[in-house]
């Protein structure tokens, strides 16, 4: 999620679309209302993906609106129970809510900007302890539990993770796993 | 030579019991040895039944081969962990417990059980001392921040274990409220 040119993270999170409305005509630019060939007029809403919108908004040719999965239904669910969104289905799976919403981030102005930092930072610290909580206690079971572990309120909240919460996830289930696993053999005469 | 990403977060368990090894022991010899000299340094002359202070890996080394008893360090016998353990469920910081005590217990209680006494009253205090610093750092967790976070009197082995995540939780802070800050930076010049 860094600004890095190179980060696999914020390629991968740039990777979403977002409303814009062109403020100007810009010529042969139609097709990217979606196949229509000849000039892009003014006031025209399109899609365009995140990367390439950063350039439009910045050198002002378009304005954009808050993409769905930051809109005030979003907020108001996550002001209720942040642990019961499920924000991969916002992205698509294996998408980056956080990642996205930091690339939003940049392009609003002050405000807005404090108010989003402030939704995504309340959100992820409300739902840090539940993902280092279903994952120590997927440490201690072994690889082959199978669906039978877990109510269906914690698997509902896996399927909800998005992708920067499962790499945590993964690190804390490793480390975890690796402790136990040394003080298990602990019990044994192993030396 | 690159490290598998498992290993590029955190030491292993078993590289902190080494590091821990290196501390010092008081052990009856039951075979004399001269003064030795070792990579760590010279340890010895072993008169039985002297006591003498060695390395927690030679001590071990020597126990398995039955040539030595060792003495357990002040803190490893039940009063004292029951008082920590008490202090531990009532007050909400952590007590302070010698900082490699986890390596230390472990190597002790596998080839030494028979010089502690009561081990298995230890080995369910530790235990119990062990989850309630679990509980207290799972709390911690909470009060993540993007700046700092102070948890005083954590162990090694804790901080081995909270460390990978940890990290990148506030790495993930950092990048979510910098921009609060960078915008305010950027709205003054």
């Amino acid at each position: 999620m860094e600004d890095d040119y190179y980060s696999i993270e914020s390629i991968l999170a740039e990777n979403q679309k977002i409303q814009c409305t062109f403020k100007i005509d810009i010529p042969e630019m139609g097709h990217l209302d979606g196949g229509k060939a000849g000039d892009l007029k003014a006031l025209t809403k399109a899609q365009i993906p995140l990367w390439m919108a950063y350039i439009i908004i910045f050198s002002d040719y378009a304005d954009f609106t808050v993409p769905p999965p930051f809109s005030a239904r979003v907020r108001n669910a996550l002001n209720a129970e942040p642990r019961s969104v499920r924000l991969s289905s916002q992205v698509g799976q294996g998408g980056l809510w956080y990642g996205f919403g930091r690339m939003i981030m940049n392009l609003l102005n002050d405000n807005s900007a404090k108010e989003l930092s402030g939704v995504l930072t309340t959100t992820f610290r409300a739902r840090l302890p539940e993902v280092i909580d279903q994952a120590q206690h997927f440490a201690s079971l072994h690889a082959a539990a199978g669906p039978s572990s877990g109510d269906a309120g914690a698997a509902a909240f896996r399927e909800g993770m998005d992708g920067t919460e499962r790499e945590l996830f993964q690190l804390a289930q490793d480390s975890a796993k690796k402790t136990k696993a040394w003080y298990e053999t602990s019990e044994r005469g192993r030396r | 030579m690159a490290l598998p990403p498992s290993l590029r977060t955190s030491i292993t368990p078993l590289e902190l019991e080494l590091v821990a090894s290196e501390q010092l022991v008081e052990i009856v010899p039951l075979v004399s040895m001269e003064r030795t000299a070792f990579i760590s340094g010279a340890y010895g002359p072993l008169r039985p039944p002297t006591k003498c202070k060695v390395p927690l890996w030679m001590a071990s080394n020597l126990k398995l081969k039955k040539k030595c008893h060792i003495v357990p360090p002040a803190w490893l016998n039940v009063d004292f962990l029951q008082e920590r353990l008490l202090r531990e469920t009532t007050d909400p910081s952590f007590s302070e417990m010698p900082f490699r005590f986890a390596e230390v217990a472990k190597i002790l209680l596998d080839v030494a059980s028979d010089d502690l006494q009561n081990p298995d009253r230890i080995r369910t205090l530790l235990k119990d001392i062990r989850e309630a610093r679990q509980a207290k750092s799972r709390e911690g967790l909470s009060k993540l921040d993007h700046n700092e976070l102070m948890l005083p009197n954590l162990c090694a082995m804790e901080i081995n274990e909270i460390r990978p995540f940890f990290v990148r939780g506030m790495n993930v802070l950092t990048q979510l409220t910098r921009e609060g800050t960078q915008a305010d930076a950027m709205d003054m010049s």
